[in-house]
């Protein structure tokens, strides 16, 4: 049989000619025309006039005219029943009656858009529509994260991976100057002379310093790494404060016992005592 | 250049490509490989790996490979960060960030479902978001209301 419909289709003059030729009539042809050449033409043609008002074929109350020939041809199919309410929510703008229905609406809407043939149309329309019931038939309760502990995964390696490159990014100079920081924490380290013996621009050097020294400037740093220092040598007894304070790097005990105050909120002997068994 | 990433793609790995061959390299190639062989692949074609974890183009915490690709490029169309959102939900199983989220994943599962060469389903698949992107771009505060005889 020959079908006509109003020219421009989006929804249901494509998911009718769909389900007519996949449920009703596997010959149809269908045919889209200027509004006010319907009837003439389906006279012309001996072709079934639908989606148009005043014909069988069409909407009733809030039904659509895919919903009118599941009705009429008594479709059971049970893709077709899930899709039916996805194109009557996508066809009379009532989104909230599926949730696929709007998406169904922007993509239709985007390929009539894009597409001026109808006949073209109608073709992606076929595709579409089988598409639509591949997913209502056989897909409709799978989602696409199987797992939920995928994501998870995903995002711990990918983290990892993180880890790994921001490791291989840190310079070679870094850890030279760590070891001598550390080496010669007792002496009156400064920026500019660590610079020529590394062979870096100093003002470079001061400039990056805090990025690889847990966020600390070079004072900063030397001054936490003497402390670290010292608190170490306090659990040996055999020290006085006074040795320690130079082995350290301070140029006196009072000075030492300032900074030490500083970074730890208590000073070395009443630290000392606390901490260290006798 | 060459992209490639694992086979049987239903969202990410059709988005991307269209993402990629509209605004970051027109002449872009895609190839599809067993999950297993995509890095090795990858190092032989010369290949940029993508939507795969352990490659730079992959899903950044709750963001999808599409998204990255956004940020990366540096790309600010309305309509493409709205397809974003779209493809997101589609693709993380995140119906609630956008309407159509829903829609685009059941048509996109049964793209798959129905074609099962992967190069034919790209194809088809690019139609689809010049489709998406049409709607977003021109139509998208239209209304579909069925008036009789008109």
């Amino acid at each position: 049989m020959k079908w006509i419909t109003r020219e421009r289709p989006k929804i249901d003059r494509l998911a009718c000619p769909w389900l007519i030729k996949r449920f009703v009539d596997r010959e149809a042809v269908f045919i889209y025309v200027p509004v006010d050449q319907v009837f003439p033409l389906a006279e012309i043609e001996d072709a079934i006039p639908f989606d148009i008002a005043g014909v069988e074929y069409t909407h009733y109350d809030d039904q659509c005219t895919f919903d009118y020939i599941i009705r009429k041809h008594k479709i059971e199919d049970a893709g077709v029943l899930v899709m039916a309410p996805i194109v009557r929510g996508a066809d009379t703008d009532r989104h909230d009656l599926a949730s696929q229905a709007s998406g169904l609406w922007a993509i239709s809407a985007g390929l009539a858009y894009n597409e001026t043939d109808d006949q073209a149309l109608l073709e992606k329309g076929m595709m579409l529509y089988d598409v639509l019931h591949s997913w209502a038939k056989h897909l409709q309760h799978i989602k696409h994260t199987q797992q939920p502990s995928e994501h998870q995964l995903i995002e711990i390696l990918r983290r990892f991976v993180q880890q790994e490159k921001d490791q291989q990014k840190i310079p070679d100079w870094v850890k030279g100057l760590k070891e001598i920081i550390q080496d010669q924490i007792d002496t009156n380290l400064n920026l500019k002379q660590l610079s020529e013996e590394l062979d870096i621009n100093p003002s470079y050097l001061s400039r990056v310093f805090s990025r690889y020294f847990e966020n600390r400037s070079f004072g900063e740093y030397v001054r936490k790494q003497r402390i670290d220092k010292a608190i170490e040598l306090m659990q040996t007894p055999s020290y006085t404060l006074t040795e320690i304070a130079y082995l350290t790097g301070f140029s006196d005990h009072s000075h030492f016992a300032r900074i030490f105050k500083n970074e730890t909120g208590q000073n070395p002997s009443s630290y000392r005592k606390k901490t260290v068994k006798k | 250049m060459k992209w490639i990433t694992r086979e049987r793609p239903k969202i990410d790995r059709i988005a991307c490509p269209w993402l990629i061959k509209q605004f970051v390299d027109k002449d872009a190639e895609f190839i599809y490989v067993p999950k297993e062989l995509a890095f090795a692949k990858a190092a032989e074609l010369n290949a940029i790996p993508y939507d795969i974890p352990g490659a730079e183009y992959t899903h950044e915490g709750e963001y999808c490979t599409f998204d990255y690709i956004v940020k990366k490029h540096r790309l600010s169309d309305p309509p493409i960060l709205q397809i974003a959102t779209i493809v997101r939900g589609a693709d993380t199983d995140r119906f609630d960030l956008a309407p159509q989220a829903a829609g685009l994943w059941a048509i996109s599962a049964g793209l798959s479902h129905n074609y099962s060469n992967d190069q034919e389903m790209l194809e088809i698949g690019i139609r689809l978001y010049d489709a998406l992107y049409s709607w977003a771009k021109y139509v998208q505060n239209e209304k579909h209301n069925w008036k009789p005889g008109n």
